[in-house]
């Protein structure tokens, strides 16, 4: 019986590759031996991985929709995928499905300097959008960490935030049309009609809206028009340390509470201090419990005055270094040490989970409190660096798998991330569900809200072959054998996690 | 509890009042004629109200009743009158939790009590903020916060088959699930009720100055507005009206900073200009509503665009008003390519032929124009959608998945669906 499961899908495989290499020719790069596999079966998030059964690069964004279609045609699963920096196993691959890797549709198409309008192919970088648009003095706003490699397809997907979304709004806020194929391998400009000039007000359903963040499940992007913001006229940056965590949690609420709202808040907790000071020699102070970094930007004038009100109340909050960066220089320093973050873990441990719950900011220091609790409880320590602004924690939790702490690892981080929605929070708040929060799922949202979700996915991809398994929790995911008896997940027989 | 004979539940025009709230089952006797309008005031009777078999009609306060085409035979009418609280404010977290029946203008004046707002200015203030999700509305300060699918990050909906959903959450940064308020935000009506909404406030402004430059042609707004939007002053809206061809130019900030904006303007754009004082712009802003909503018997274009101010959309729309003999007001926002043109004078077929030609010159650059309302007639004349968006087929699908009997607003988005 299983022979034959692999038989149909080995064959639906090659039915799917001889249809695209006959209508899309030899410019599409086909990757179907096992080591060029392997290289597509996670993304940055290691403890998932699934071996596709096969790996299409267009060349040209007029080669997705055959794809698509042959894959519909054939009963394939398919998964859209950019840098694979998403961290949630969002562009995991199915067993034995295709992956449609868009890394060489990296083109900035046009910038409209007036219209402040950049229409981009999905594997653009996010930074070089602001790179391209920085000729005429506009940038690209959401601004995740990893916006050196990530594409601008895979932000769309998980609208994914970044520092300054606190002020500036998410992708979802900066993404006006996308030019993609859906599911039933059709196409469409969802939020317009036509991509090259893209409108801020299609009539009826927000189709835009529900496509940035479906995780790639409604359909593949191949074509985005976003909006440009111009620089602004002054930007002025702080680093603030603090002797504990309340004190920088406190300061963060007062500064909300004068009516200022910053580009930027960004919090580190002592151990992510250390970890980024010794990668990148920022000028953090190693000693300081917690750090903050404030960043003001806007017109001259309410910059200025609002720095000098921000600067106070770090002061009235016991704040025990100030340091202002005295130019872009400093600045960019500063922010290369938070950016590294992520990557600077590896001077503590060997491996790590990023989590991404979030939280009410009034209920950070409640959450950090928690966190700690949890930590010390398995035994595993927890650095902490994340968007204090809107309360979106990245926890990372260090391990060594070959101690055998993977496990604990993991059911450490699905705790936090349901601290979060017991704070009234959320599951996540940029990395997106993936697989790897999707059995998470119903600590937040009630069966009625998966099924009208459901619903809505159903509208896109009737078939159900667009990245399957991810956002939902499914028996499979989630405990359930495939096929014999039921067999409970690890999560969920330490009641981290529950079936729906 | 359910109002069902309330006299706040009259529908809009209807008759009078509420005809009793049992649901009409099979083998039922013929619902008397006319609509019945219920007026629940919590989740579980608004529920309840929905569950009913026919088309229902969802009612704010009945500012955008005739927005999009005529809904057919609505036998009950859901008012949200009853749902008008603001359920929690938590000015820290810069959240509040609304039910979806509160007005605008009252949600306004709660959240400034404590310094805080809603950067949000659609024309009709009066309108619930569902009613303001579902139509999709947005005012000329769109263009520095965004309309109410910037805002809104968390929403509870009642769905045609009565089950209640929520999605979002009282965090502004979340993308777990989702987003079905989006799905809302210009639906009319179709698909669900939005019974409450978690919205992000922010700091209410220190000031808000105005500046105008007046007899500005529509080539010379366009070179403003990029002007404008090419500098770093950060205007929080433009918006230029015809035939009067003024260019109005919107800074909120800090007392200081926004008066340095305002100078900054002045020093950049050319022309006659003045600033405005409070008192002159409150009435500049207050009759650029009025005439975005308009008055019975006049016909209401809304037209989205590219950004930009096109010369042969004004042109053309000025030639087809001036050849079917009626007025035609548009205001417009350049920098997010919105047009609203309030129609006035000679009848309905005039009207009629307006909207027709004037449609095809905007279809024609890959716009659209919707009806916002229309004076009586001009229904049997014109459609009040234009083409389909390409991804017709898709709402068509959202559609059928969430109100298969089709009850809700049917006929709303006629022809499409």
């Amino acid at each position: 019986m299983e022979r034959t499961a692999r038989t149909d899908r080995r064959q639906a495989l090659g039915a799917v590759l001889r249809d695209v290499v006959a209508e899309c020719g030899p410019s599409l790069r086909v990757l179907s031996g096992q080591a060029e596999r392997r290289a597509y079966e996670t993304d940055a998030l290691t403890v998932h991985r699934v071996l596709p059964g096969l790996v299409l690069l267009p060349a040209d964004r007029s080669q997705v929709a055959p794809i698509v279609r042959a894959c519909v045609r054939h009963g394939v699963p398919y998964v859209a995928r950019g840098a694979g920096t998403g961290l949630s196993g969002g562009a995991l691959p199915a067993e034995s499905g295709v992956v449609i890797a868009l890394a060489k549709l990296n083109r900035i198409l046009d910038v409209d300097p007036d219209r402040r309008v950049a229409i981009v192919e999905p594997g653009a970088t996010n930074l070089s959008i602001s790179a391209a648009a920085g000729e005429y003095g506009l940038y690209y706003a959401p601004d995740p960490s990893s916006q050196v490699v990530c594409t601008i397809g895979g932000n769309v997907a998980e609208n994914s935030g970044g520092a300054h979304c606190l002020k500036y709004g998410f992708t979802s806020h900066h993404v006006l049309a996308v030019e993609t194929v859906l599911p039933d391998g059709g196409t469409a400009v969802l939020g317009s009609d036509d991509i090259e000039a893209p409108c801020y007000d299609a009539p009826g359903y927000d189709l835009r809206g529900v496509f940035v963040g479906a995780e790639g499940t409604c359909g593949v992007a191949t074509r985005i028009a976003v909006r440009l913001l111009r620089r602004p006229e002054a930007v002025r940056t702080l680093v603030a340390d603090f002797p504990d965590v309340p004190s920088a949690c406190e300061t963060v609420s007062a500064v909300i509470a004068a009516g200022i709202v910053p580009a930027a808040i960004e919090m580190m907790d002592n151990l992510a201090i250390r970890a980024c000071e010794d990668a990148v020699h920022a000028g953090y102070d190693r000693q300081a419990a917690a750090s903050l970094i404030i960043e003001l930007d806007g017109p001259a004038e309410e910059c200025a005055e609002q720095f000098e009100q921000v600067s106070t109340l770090c002061s009235e909050h016991a704040c025990t270094r100030l340091r202002i960066a005295r130019d872009a220089a400093e600045r960019a320093a500063i922010w290369a040490g938070r950016k590294a973050a992520f990557a600077a873990m590896g001077r503590l441990s060997p491996e790590f989970l990023l989590q991404d719950g979030v939280v009410p900011r009034t209920r950070l220091a409640e959450a950090l409190a928690g966190i700690a609790d949890l930590s010390a409880a398995a035994g595993l320590r927890v650095a902490n660096v994340f968007h204090a602004g809107d309360g979106n924690l990245h926890p990372l939790v260090l391990y060594r798998e070959a101690d055998g702490q993977g496990p604990t690892a993991e059911a450490l981080a699905a705790d936090i991330a349901e601290l979060c929605v017991a704070l009234g929070g959320s599951l996540s708040g940029e990395h997106g569900i993936g697989v790897d929060k999707a059995c998470s799922m119903p600590k937040m949202f009630s069966p009625a809200d998966l099924t009208a979700m459901d619903r809505l996915r159903a509208a896109f991809d009737p078939s159900g072959l667009c990245n399957p398994g991810k956002v939902f929790p499914t028996p499979a995911l989630c405990g359930e054998a495939r096929a014999g008896a039921y067999q409970p997940h690890p999560l969920e027989e330490t009641g981290k996690i529950q079936r729906w | 509890m359910v109002g069902a004979s309330s006299s706040a539940s009259h529908a809009d025009g209807g008759p009078s009042a509420a005809q009793g709230t049992s649901a009409d089952g099979a083998g039922a006797p013929e619902p008397p004629a006319g609509p019945r309008s219920i007026t629940p005031t919590t989740l579980k009777d608004l529920r309840d109200a929905v569950s009913t078999v026919g088309a229902v009609l969802i009612r704010g306060t009945g500012t955008a009743t005739t927005w999009g085409a005529p809904v057919r035979d609505a036998r009950t009418t859901v008012s949200l009158a009853g749902m008008d609280r603001v359920l929690d404010h938590r000015p820290a977290d810069m959240t509040v939790h609304v039910q979806g029946g509160i007005r605008l203008d009252v949600l306004q004046s709660e959240l400034a009590a404590r310094g805080q707002w809603l950067p949000y200015d659609p024309a009709r203030s009066e309108a619930t903020i569902g009613g303001l999700l579902a139509t999709g509305d947005a005012g000329p300060r769109r263009l520095a916060y965004g309309s109410l699918r910037e805002l809104v990050i968390g929403a509870t909906m009642v769905f045609p088959d009565g089950a209640i959903a929520k999605s979002g959450g009282h965090v502004i940064k979340n993308v777990a699930g989702y987003d079905l308020a989006k799905l809302c935000h210009g639906s009319l009506g179709t698909l669900g009720v939005v019974a409450e909404l978690v919205l992000r406030v922010h700091p209410l402004p220190q000031t808000s100055r105005t500046v105008m430059v007046r007899d500005v042609n529509t080539a010379l707004a366009q070179k403003l507005t990029w002007a404008l939007t090419r500098s770093a002053i950060e205007p929080t809206a433009v918006e230029w009206c015809e035939p009067e061809q003024v260019l109005a130019v919107r800074f909120d900030g800090t007392a200081d900073g926004a008066a340095a904006r305002a100078a900054a303007a002045r020093s950049m754009l050319t022309g006659s200009l003045a600033e405005l004082d409070a008192g002159e712009a409150h009435s500049f802003w207050e009759s650029h509503a009025a005439r975005v909503v308009a008055e019975p018997g006049d016909t209401v274009l809304r037209a989205a665009t590219r950004p930009g101010i096109d010369p042969g959309l004004v042109g053309a729309l000025s030639a087809f008003a001036d050849r079917a003999g009626v007025k035609a007001l548009l205001t417009c926002s350049p920098a997010t390519g919105a047009y609203t043109v309030r129609v006035t004078g000679a009848d309905a077929k005039a009207h009629a032929e307006l909207v027709k030609n004037w449609r095809t010159s905007v279809e024609a650059v890959g716009g659209f124009v919707m009806l916002r309302r229309r004076r009586p007639g001009v229904d049997a004349m014109v459609e009040s959608w234009g083409r389909a968006p390409g991804s017709v087929e898709v709402m068509r699908r959202v559609k059928g998945n969430f109100d298969p009997e089709n009850r809700f607003a049917p006929g709303r988005f006629a022809p499409w669906f």
